[in-house]
């Protein structure tokens, strides 16, 4: 019974360890390779929430999935962004870059327009300007 | 009957000055739709979609400050489209992101050598005045065209642009990064 329990205990130990090497490829600051400093992200929605800003009119695209990774010096990010409504959405977004100390690293970037057909998911990318850029936020804005 | 005519040139008058004018400042970096054309937007979007792409090219990722210069993007559209604005703004932004130096372009290049001139006209001390022959040549050459399609059908008028981009390697003629970035207007009346 105590030799049963006993690789219970180490096979549950195992795993457990695995688990945390698993998610151990996450540098401390970064979730799916995205800086998030100090905040609180355990999932995709969370990070979500944490980059993604709405400004002017607001609209009904969503952010499904936002990665990032770093290219040289560069932070290169991906981010999907869903119509899940049966008419085509016409959207602007920008970028707005921000340095290790809070502070802006680049001027305003220009608004980008984006037409979404109905149903469907579209992957903006983009590269940081600069090396100070340690951080950003995605900017959403309807044209409708 | 003149009298009816002094009423009508007095409130015609009356509603000229009346007619208030009003300006205000805009958003420079906003989306502008008010014709088809090549626009601001397009500007702004072309010249930073093809600087970040730029950014990612290996010779300039390797981050030893190549140096550029910048040559014609023809305009192969069917509008006056100033080119030069285009590559103006990519340079800028290249600039401003410290992984590029550029040197002085053709259209620079006279009144880059008459400073020189100037300066070695015998008016400045020896030892601040630029000597000749010490201007750096470029390693690599960006290049491109743009062009358009325009097709118009009844109510609708559809604008296609196209803008693609080549660095070059002056040394060894090697292209060393393209891309292209596409943009597409349509208006529709009523």
């Amino acid at each position: 019974m105590k030799s049963t329990l006993l690789i219970a205990a180490i096979a549950s130990g195992a795993l457990v360890a695995g688990c945390a090497a698993k998610k151990g490829f996450e540098k401390p600051g970064f979730a799916f390779g995205c800086p998030i400093g100090e905040a609180n992200v355990s999932s995709m929605d969370d990070l979500v929430k944490a980059k993604v800003l709405s400004e002017g009119r607001r609209t009904t695209i969503q952010t499904t999935e936002m990665r990032c990774s770093q290219t040289g010096e560069l932070l290169r990010i991906d981010a999907n962004l869903n119509n899940d409504s049966r008419s085509v959405k016409r959207i602007a977004y920008k970028f707005r870059w921000i340095d290790r100390e809070g502070m802006r690293a680049w001027e305003e970037e220009p608004w980008k327009p984006l037409m979404l057909h109905e149903n469907s998911n579209l992957v903006i990318n983009t590269i940081s300007p600069t090396n100070k850029a340690a951080d950003f936020r995605l900017i959403l804005r309807s044209e409708e | 009957m003149k009298a009816a005519i002094v009423v009508a040139l007095a409130a015609a008058a009356l509603a000229a000055g009346c007619a208030t004018e009003r300006t205000r400042y805009g958003d420079a970096r906003a989306t502008e739709t008010l014709t088809n054309q090549f626009g601001s937007t397009d500007l702004q979007v072309m010249a930073e979609s093809m600087a970040r792409s730029m950014l990612q090219a290996p010779v300039i990722a390797s981050s030893n400050l190549p140096i550029v210069t910048v040559q014609e993007v023809r305009n192969k559209t069917s509008e006056y489209i100033d080119t030069r604005a285009i590559t103006d703004s990519i340079r800028a932004e290249l600039q401003k992101g410290g992984r590029v130096r550029f040197a002085v372009d053709a259209a620079g290049m006279n009144p880059q050598t008459e400073e020189l001139k100037r300066q070695q006209s015998g008016l400045y001390a020896k030892e601040h005045a630029a000597e000749m022959g010490q201007m750096v040549g470029a390693q690599y050459r960006l290049e491109g065209n743009i062009i358009s399609i325009v097709k118009q059908v009844k109510d609708t008028k559809d604008v296609y642009y196209k803008l693609n981009l080549q660095l070059w390697n002056i040394r060894n003629g090697l292209l060393e990064w393209s891309d292209e970035k596409e943009i597409r207007k349509t208006t529709t009346r009523g």
